[in-house]
């Protein structure tokens, strides 16, 4: 008897539903909207206190800063759309930059960037294999992993930071292309690419299915365990890459970097829209969610605010955004 | 027994949802030291008639009188605090807790702020003792059988003074010694002066158990007899099943009959299947009719590679097949349309198009065609009949509209065989009646169709040939000739 309880009515069908229809669309429009607003008044209100903040060079800058946390954060869309979670990006990031940063002492620019992907996508395929083939959840395994790979990192590094990295794989990686640093070439590459992946092609379509509801994807023939290990597979690789950035951008592959890389990430990733239950999600929101809390950092900063003072702030920016989403849900 | 006062009346309850009229003045009577069970098909109406009567479930109207007293429970608790208690078919014992601790979950004594474990332990042993319960009662209860944790669940009802105890479907899942000691102890609680309403599926039982019979069918009350009324089974048979087939219409004789499409041999599963064969021929549509749990799902599951198959085979037009996944049943070109369409049919916040196209969406340069998809989507739709927009997000479908979308995604597959689990319940009778039509339409294409329902006007109205399964097997083939929901309703609740 209990389905006579789940029944539903429907809206009237017929013409009116046309128009309905794309009420799906308006509402993700508007969340896009709403959070290339939040960027615009945060970086007017910057500029109100402190008109610098306005500079170009300033503003390229602040968006040099969102790159790295932007890269990572479209690789966790992609598997908090399958219903999961990465922790391990913080740490895999590390090995990553420790692998690239030593690999580039004896081989050309290129390939120590390729080795820095390639440890990610296999520490991604790694996590991706242990939560398909076993039982235990994402979480655990990625926390898990996320020690192992941090303790790698310091392995692999002999306990200290790799330095004396060579400045044409800095140049390849933090240079500047017509004043705009590659970084930010990148970001906006790769999350034009991931949006694509995501809305455009029948991997993201499947992968969204497989999120949406895993039973319902794997009795319409999908193999929901390659597509959820495949989403851990670009995280991981997306984490590398980051990885080798942040070593061209600093000189040096520090093997205990990314701890507060991870956090920043997931509070890009949800400010963005994208659920942590599944199903759900928004490359362009993960994007403009750490373009926010960059211009949010470097704002804070330039107004002399202390860094303690700067956490706070981040903290009760994400809980924010994410009240007025659910609020701005409420309502339609 | 009659010269007591009723321990509880049900004076003309009344309860709908959108679209189903679920109860409709229903009355029943309970004494003191009375056995009353509960009869009706799938639907009737019983379970929500506990649930209402429980407080999970508010009336639309009648009134419940109880130990004299107009009562309405707004909510378990209150059901529980004025002496009636329910045992649910799915038993509702927190799994990780002690016998102990569920029997005294929410009346825990405590002394100096600790709950007081060997006061809590000394009750609870004495009354699990009574009901004969010969287990351990300080080990997690999910490490118990299921008959013992239904002592578990009765000493709590006990523990908290229920006079009143309703049990639903208490021997679904016992074996026969267990069912027997579980009569002892009703008999016994019987005789203590309790009133127990007891739904039961098994016919035999209810025969040598009870002291008066209640039927409900479609919603409404047949009638309730004494034990001495009735004659036998089948005469309860006849009260519960007792309609007009002819309503329906009947599906016209096939026409040639059809080369052999899906044969099934000797399968079984972990989930209950045991040893069941079957073969289904172009252009046929065969009902898969039983009890709910009598492993219908669980054998399509097992047919389609959702369950994994522990033993038998499956061949499609004479050669052998390995189906290990739904992948490959898809492959196979074996179409599956799950009875829970919002949890196995759908992923309810992707639209229309998305949920239609999702095996093999249309593709364009390697990228995928939206505009294409919208545009099969569109066209399979009309066929269906749907007039909504692909663009429309599935969840805020009704359950026709939804099926539909399911069934677009089939067709645009062209399976060959077609599997329906319950296509149509929940389904307003409008949406009901093209379903049918396009399963008529889909056999007389050629697909072989195996549908299964609970619904036996619909497996009446709509199969070739109708197999009955009990306990995981198929005990009974009813062909055109022999089908009857007497016959149905024989097989597929004999002892």
């Amino acid at each position: 008897m209990s389905n006579h309880a789940t029944l539903e009515r429907e809206s009237p069908p017929g013409a009116g539903l046309a128009a309905a229809g794309r009420r799906v669309d308006v509402a993700a429009v508007a969340r896009q909207a709403g959070l290339v607003g939040v960027i615009v008044v945060l970086v007017l209100g910057f500029g109100l206190a402190r008109p610098l903040f306005l500079d170009g060079g300033n503003l390229i800058n602040v968006l040099l800063q969102s790159s790295v946390v932007g890269v990572l954060a479209l690789g966790q869309t992609f598997v908090l759309i399958t219903g999961g979670i990465d922790l391990s990006i913080g740490s895999t990031v590390a090995m990553a930059a420790v692998v690239s940063g030593l690999l580039s002492h004896s081989a050309p620019a290129p390939v120590a960037i390729l080795g820095g992907i390639a440890v990610g996508a296999l520490a991604g395929l790694a996590n991706g294999l242990l939560i398909t083939r076993t039982r235990i959840t994402p979480f655990i395994i990625t926390l898990g992993t996320m020690s192992i790979y941090a303790g790698l990192a310091l392995i692999i590094a002999g306990g200290q930071a790799v330095y004396d990295i060579p400045a044409g794989f800095q140049d390849l990686l933090a240079g500047r292309v017509l004043g705009i640093p590659v970084p930010v070439f990148l970001f906006v590459l790769l999350t034009i690419v991931a949006a694509v992946c995501l809305r455009r092609t029948v991997f993201g379509e499947h992968l969204t299915a497989v999120g949406g509801n895993a039973e319902v994807a794997r009795l319409a023939g999908i193999d929901v365990k390659r597509f959820t290990a495949s989403a851990y597979v670009l995280s991981g690789g997306l984490a590398g890459l980051a990885g080798t950035v942040l070593v061209a951008r600093l000189g040096a592959a520090d093997p205990t970097l990314g701890a507060d890389l991870l956090l920043t990430a997931i509070a890009a990733t949800v400010m963005g829209g994208t659920k942590l239950a599944g199903g759900e999600g928004s490359m362009s929101g993960a994007a403009f969610g750490a373009i926010i809390i960059a211009t949010l950092t470097a704002g804070l900063t330039t107004l002399n605010v202390q860094a303690f003072y700067q956490q706070v702030a981040v903290g009760a920016a994400i809980i924010i955004a994410l009240l007025v989403d659910q609020l701005a849900r409420g309502r339609r | 027994m009659t010269t007591d006062p009723p321990m509880l009346e049900i004076r003309k309850l009344s309860k709908s949802f959108p679209s189903v009229r679920a109860l409709h003045e229903v009355d029943l009577t309970a004494y003191p030291g009375e056995i009353h069970a509960l009869l009706g098909e799938n639907g009737a109406g019983k379970s929500t008639l506990l649930k209402t009567l429980f407080g999970v479930q508010r009336p639309d109207g009648g009134e419940v009188w109880f130990e004299g007293e107009r009562r309405e429970f707004a909510q378990p608790s209150d059901a529980l605090a004025a002496g009636l208690a329910m045992v649910h078919q799915e038993l509702s014992l927190v799994p990780q807790f002690t016998a102990v601790q569920n029997i005294v979950l929410g009346r825990e004594k405590s002394r100096g702020g600790f709950v007081d474990w060997s006061e809590a332990r000394r009750r609870a042993a004495a009354s699990l003792a009574r009901l004969g319960f010969d287990a351990r009662i300080d080990v997690p209860v999910h490490r118990l059988s299921v008959a013992q944790q239904q002592l578990v669940e009765i000493a709590r009802a006990l523990a908290v003074g229920a006079r009143l105890i309703i049990l639903d479907e208490p021997t679904a899942s016992l074996t026969t010694q267990e069912s027997e000691r579980l009569f002892e102890l009703l008999r016994r609680l019987r005789a203590e002066g309790r009133a127990i309403i007891y739904v039961s599926h098994r016919l035999a039982e209810v025969m040598e158990l009870s002291d008066r019979v209640t039927v409900l069918r479609d919603g409404e009350l047949v009638g309730t007899r004494t034990r001495a009324e009735i004659a036998d089974e089948s005469e309860l048979v006849k009260l519960m099943v007792g309609r007009d087939v002819a309503a329906l219409g009947v599906r016209g004789e096939p026409g040639a009959a059809g080369e052999e499409v899906l044969r099934i041999e000797g399968l079984s599963s972990a989930e209950g299947v045991s040893d069941c064969s079957l073969s289904v021929r172009r252009g046929e549509i065969v009902g898969l009719a039983g009890m709910v749990g009598a492993g219908r799902t669980e054998l399509v599951r097992a047919l389609i590679g959702a369950d994994r198959a522990t033993g038998g085979g499956v061949w499609i037009r004479g050669e052998r097949v390995h189906i290990g996944s739904p992948a490959e049943a898809v492959r196979a070109g074996i179409a599956f349309l799950p009875e829970d369409r919002k949890h196995q049919g759908l992923v309810l916040h992707m639209s229309a198009a998305s949920n239609a196209t999702l095996i093999r969406p249309p593709r364009r340069h390697g990228l995928l065609d939206r505009r294409e998809q919208r545009e099969q989507t569109r066209a399979l739709l009309k066929r269906l009949n749907a007039n909504i927009s692909p663009d429309y997000p599935v969840g805020k479908l009704s359950g026709g509209t939804q099926q539909k979308v399911v069934l677009a995604r089939w067709l645009k597959t062209s399976s060959d065989i077609f599997i329906f689990d319950e296509p149509t319940r929940g389904i307003d009778v409008g949406a009901k009646g093209e379903i049918h039509a396009l399963m008529r339409e889909l056999a007389d294409e050629g697909k072989a169709i195996v549908m299964v329902s609970s619904d036996l006007l619909e497996v009446l109205g709509m199969s070739d040939r109708v197999l009955v399964m009990r306990r995981g097997r198929i005990v009974a083939e009813l062909d055109r000739s022999a089908m009857s929901e007497e016959a149905i309703v024989h097989h597929a609740a004999a002892t």
